[in-house]
C-alpha cells in the first residue's frame, strides 16, 4: 500500500526516526522505512504519510514507549518506532 | 436502516457468516451474545490452525457463525492470518463464507475503514458491526452511524460488546445483506470518511483514560502497582477457592467412604478408593483455583489492564528472550501452570509464545507448596522456614530467565521479536464474556482430568497395588491376633492395630512394580541423597505432584496423610511432633541403620520438586496449546534432568561441606 512506499531520496533535513523523539513531542509521519513484515505491520497500525503521531511516555525501564496517533494508543519498542521517519512539529505545548 | 427495507428476493435456509476483524475488536464478545456460548474449536479443513464455530437461529434462518483470526488487512504476515485470508478470499478447502460480517472498533476508524475497502474487494457482502461506540461517546466523538453507513455503502450495525445490544440487528442485517443486490465497491478515502462522520479526537481534554494511565503507567509508581493487583489476585485466589477444596476434598472423602461401607477390602475397593476417586480427586481438587484465576485474568484483560502490565515490564522480559505479553502467563503459574499456558495465547509471536510455555511450569505452583511444608516443618527451624520457601520461589524464576535466555539462544532462535501492541481504552467487563471464557477453560481441563490424567492415575494404581504376595496379609492378621489377645487397654490396642494396618500397607506396597522400579532407578537417583522410597514417591507423583505426601506418608508408615492439611500457617505451628509424616521423616532408617532424611536431603528433595515437571495435566495442556507432542516432551526431558542435576549438586556439595552427617 502507499504508507511503505520509499521515499528515501527526499527526506529533508528535519526528518528523523521516531524513537529520537522525547515525550510530549509531536510529530507527522513522512513514511516507514523498508518493505517487510514489520513496516506492513506499522502501515496496518496507521503509520500512513502524514498522520500526527504524539509520543507520550516511556515506560519505567525506558523502553517501550507509548504513542498516541488516530485517537489510540499503541506501544512499540524503539527497535519498531526507529521504522517510522517523521518530522517533528512545532512546539504547541 | 437497511434492515427495515422491504427484501424481495427469496430468503436462505441457511447461511454462513464469518467475522472478521483485528484482534481484541471485539469479534468474540459478538459471537458471545449472538449464541450464548461458544463452541468448541474446530480446524481450518486441512490445517491445525483453530477457530471456533457457533450456530443460531434468526427466525426461519440458520446462522452459522464463524470466528476468524485476527486480521488488520489483506497483506497475510503469520500462517494464522494467511489461512483466515484465504477462506476470505474462497481459496480454501471450502466454500467461502455467504456474508462477511467485519468487526469494526470506532475508536480507530480510520484505520479500520482501510480493512474495510480491502474486504469490500473479495465478493461476498459485508456487514459492518460497529463496537465501542459507546466508549467514543463518552470522550464526546462518537461515530455517526446512518453518515458511516451512507459513505462506504456497506450496513453498519452498532453493538454494545458489553451488553449485547444490536445482535439482533446485527442478525437481521446478515441476512438481508445475503438477499440484497451488489453492494457499493467505490474506492473510499478513509481519512476523509473518518473527518466527515467522527469529530477530531485533538478537541477533547484528557480522556478517562489518559488519566488512569498518568497513574497505572507512572514511572514511579506504575510497578508498585503491579505488584499490589498481582498480590490481591494470589490473595483472592488462596484465600476464595480455599472452601471450594475444601468441599471437593470432603465430597472425596464421602464418596470414598461410601465405598469403603459398599465393597469388601481387596483390588476392587482398592481401585475404586485409590485409583479412580483420589486420582482424579487429586486433579480436580485444582479446579477451583484454575477457574478463579482464568476469570480473573479475563476480568482484568478485558478491563485493559493486561496490556498495561506488559508494557511496564516487556523491556525486563525481553532481556532473557520473552515479551511483556508473558508476564499475564508467568504469574498466573504460580497458582497453576494449566491456566498460565492457556494465557500465553495472547502473545503473538510464536517463539516468544514457545518460550513462556515451557518455562511457565518452572513457576512455584501450589501443588508444590504441600511438599515444600512437610519437609520445611520436618527439617528446618521455624526462624529459617520463610527464607527456605522464599528460595524454592527464586530458584523457579531464575532457572525460567536462564532456560529462556537460552532457547531463545538454540531452539528458539530467530529474528528479535517485536511488540506492537494497542492499548485500549479502559472498559467494564462483561459478565457474560468473562464466564464464557471460563467455562470454555474449565471444559477443557475436566475433559483432560476425564482423559489422560484419569488414565494415567490408573496405570499409577496399577502398578503400586501389584502383585500381591501371599504372605503377607496372614503375616499381619497373626499379629493383629496377637495384640487383640494380649493387649487389655482399649486404647492402646487401637493404637497398637492402626500401627499394624499402616505397616501392612508399606508392607505391600514394598512388594509393588512401582516400587520394584523406583529400587531399580535407585542407583541414578542415589547421588541426590534419597532413599528407595522417597524414589518411589517421585515416581507415584508423575500425574500430579502432591501425590509424593501420601505415598512417604504409606512408605514411612504414618498411614492416611492428607496433604491439604499441610498449609503454610502449619510452618508457624513450632510443635509438630505429634505430627504423624514429619516425625515419620525424621526418625526414618535405611537398612544401613542410617537415617534416611537430614536437612540436606530434604534440601535436594525440595530442590527436586521445584524444578521437575511432574504434572500430568501440564504437559496434557502444553501438548494441546502447541499442538505437538514435541514441546511437552521437551519439557519434561529438561526438566526432570534440571531437577535431577540441581537435586544432585544440592546433596553433594553439601556433603562434601559436612551438612550431610547433620
Amino acid at each position: 500500500m502507499n504508507a511503505a512506499e520509499p521515499t528515501m531520496t527526499t527526506i529533508d533535513s528535519k526528518a528523523v526516526a521516531l524513537d529520537r523523539l522525547r515525550p510530549g513531542a509531536r510529530a507527522r509521519v513522512v513514511h516507514v522505512d523498508g518493505d517487510d513484515t514489520i513496516a506492513r505491520r506499522l502501515a496496518d497500525l496507521g503509520f500512513w504519510p502524514d498522520t500526527v503521531v504524539e509520543v507520550v511516555r516511556r515506560s519505567p525501564f525506558g523502553d517501550p514507549v507509548q504513542y498516541r496517533l488516530r485517537g489510540f494508543r499503541l506501544a512499540l519498542r524503539r527497535s519498531e518506532a526507529r521504522r517510522v521517519i517523521v518530522e517533528p512539529l512545532g512546539d504547541e505545548s | 436502516m437497511s434492515a427495515a427495507e422491504v427484501v424481495a428476493a427469496p430468503r436462505p435456509e441457511a447461511l454462513t457468516v464469518a467475522l472478521a476483524g483485528r484482534q481484541n475488536a471485539g469479534k468474540t464478545s459478538i459471537l458471545m451474545h449472538l449464541t450464548g456460548s461458544i463452541q468448541k474449536p474446530v480446524n481450518f479443513p486441512g490445517s491445525s490452525v483453530e477457530r471456533s464455530e457457533a450456530h443460531t437461529q434468526w427466525e426461519d434462518v440458520a446462522l452459522r457463525l464463524v470466528d476468524l483470526p485476527g486480521i488488520a488487512s489483506l497483506h497475510t504476515v503469520s500462517p494464522d492470518e494467511r489461512i483466515a485470508v484465504d477462506y476470505l478470499r474462497g481459496e480454501a478447502d471450502e466454500p467461502p463464507p455467504d456474508v462477511v460480517c467485519v468487526v469494526v472498533d470506532a475508536g480507530k476508524l480510520t484505520v479500520e475503514l482501510r480493512l474495510v475497502d480491502e474486504l469490500r474487494a473479495l465478493g461476498p457482502p459485508l456487514v459492518v458491526a460497529l463496537t465501542k461506540n459507546d466508549v467514543c461517546r463518552v470522550e464526546g466523538r462518537p461515530v455517526d452511524v446512518a453518515g458511516l453507513q451512507a459513505a462506504i455503502g456497506v450496513p453498519v450495525i452498532e453493538v454494545n460488546a458489553l451488553s449485547g445490544a444490536g445482535t439482533h440487528a446485527l442478525e437481521e442485517a446478515f441476512v438481508d445483506a445475503s438477499v440484497g443486490g451488489p453492494q457499493d465497491s467505490r474506492a473510499i478515502d478513509p481519512d476523509a470518511i473518518a473527518r466527515s462522520v467522527q469529530p477530531a479526537d485533538d478537541d477533547q481534554g484528557p480522556s478517562l483514560t489518559d488519566r488512569i494511565d498518568a497513574v497505572v503507567l507512572h514511572p514511579v509508581f506504575g510497578l508498585p502497582l503491579l505488584g499490589l493487583v498481582v498480590y490481591g489476585i494470589f490473595q483472592l485466589i488462596f484465600t476464595g477457592a480455599d472452601p471450594f477444596i475444601g468441599a471437593i476434598e470432603s465430597g472425596q472423602q464421602a464418596l470414598a467412604d461410601v465405598v469403603l461401607g459398599l465393597l469388601g477390602p481387596g483390588a476392587l475397593r482398592s481401585f475404586v478408593v485409590d485409583g479412580l476417586i483420589n486420582g482424579v480427586g487429586s486433579i480436580v481438587v485444582f479446579l477451583p483455583q484454575i477457574v478463579m484465576l482464568i476469570a480473573l485474568v479475563a476480568v482484568l484483560e478485558a478491563t485493559g489492564y493486561m496490556a498495561r502490565a506488559a508494557f511496564l515490564l516487556d523491556r525486563v522480559l525481553s532481556k532473557v528472550g520473552l515479551s511483556g505479553r508473558s508476564f499475564v502467563p508467568m504469574a498466573s503459574s504460580f497458582a497453576c501452570a494449566v491456566p498460565g499456558i492457556l494465557a500465553a495465547r495472547i502473545i503473538d509471536d510464536e517463539r516468544d509464545r514457545l518460550a513462556t510455555i515451557v518455562t511457565a511450569p518452572l513457576m512455584s505452583c501450589s501443588a508444590r507448596l504441600p511438599v515444600y511444608v512437610v519437609l520445611i516443618g520436618a527439617f528446618f527451624p521455624v526462624a529459617w522456614a520463610g527464607l527456605v520457601l522464599f528460595g524454592m520461589y527464586a530458584l523457579g524464576i531464575i532457572t525460567a530467565a536462564l532456560v529462556a535466555w537460552s532457547l531463545r539462544k538454540s531452539v528458539l532462535k530467530g529474528p528479535r521479536s517485536v511488540l506492537m501492541m494497542e492499548l485500549p481504552v479502559y472498559q467494564r467487563p462483561s459478565l457474560r464474556v468473562v464466564m464464557g471464557q471460563v467455562r470454555v477453560a474449565s471444559r477443557e481441563f475436566m475433559v483432560l482430568a476425564g482423559t489422560v490424567i484419569f488414565a494415567t492415575s490408573i496405570v499409577i494404581w496399577f502398578f503400586s497395588y501389584y502383585p500381591r504376595p501371599a504372605g503377607i496379609h496372614e503375616d499381619f492378621e497373626a499379629q493383629r491376633q496377637e495384640v487383640a489377645a494380649a493387649v487389655q487397654d482399649e486404647q492402646v490396642r487401637e493404637q497398637r492395630l492402626a500401627k499394624l494396618e499402616a505397616g501392612e500397607r508399606a508392607a505391600y506396597l514394598e512388594q509393588s512394580w512401582l516400587a520394584r522400579a523406583g529400587k531399580a532407578i535407585q542407583p541414578v537417583v542415589e547421588p541426590a541423597g534419597f532413599d528407595w522410597r522417597t524414589t518411589v514417591g517421585i515416581l507415584a507423583a508423575f500425574p500430579a505432584r502432591e501425590l509424593i505426601v501420601p505415598t512417604l506418608g504409606i512408605l514411612y508408615s504414618a498411614g492416611e496423610v492428607d496433604p491439604g492439611a499441610y498449609d503454610v500457617a502449619s510452618l508457624d505451628v513450632a510443635a509438630p511432633k505429634e505430627d504423624g509424616l514429619r516425625a515419620n521423616l525424621r526418625e526414618a532408617m535405611g537398612s544401613d541403620g542410617k537415617r534416611s532424611f537430614n536437612p540436606l536431603v530434604a534440601l535436594s528433595l525440595m530442590v527436586f520438586f521445584a524444578l521437575c515437571s511432574q504434572c500430568m495435566s501440564t504437559l496434557a495442556t502444553i501438548r494441546r496449546e502447541t499442538r505437538s507432542w514435541r514441546w511437552p516432551v521437551f519439557t519434561f526431558v529438561y526438566m526432570t534432568v534440571l531437577a535431577w542435576l540441581a537435586a544432585v549438586a544440592v546433596y553433594q556439595m553439601g556433603s562434601a561441606l559436612g551438612f550431610g552427617s547433620a
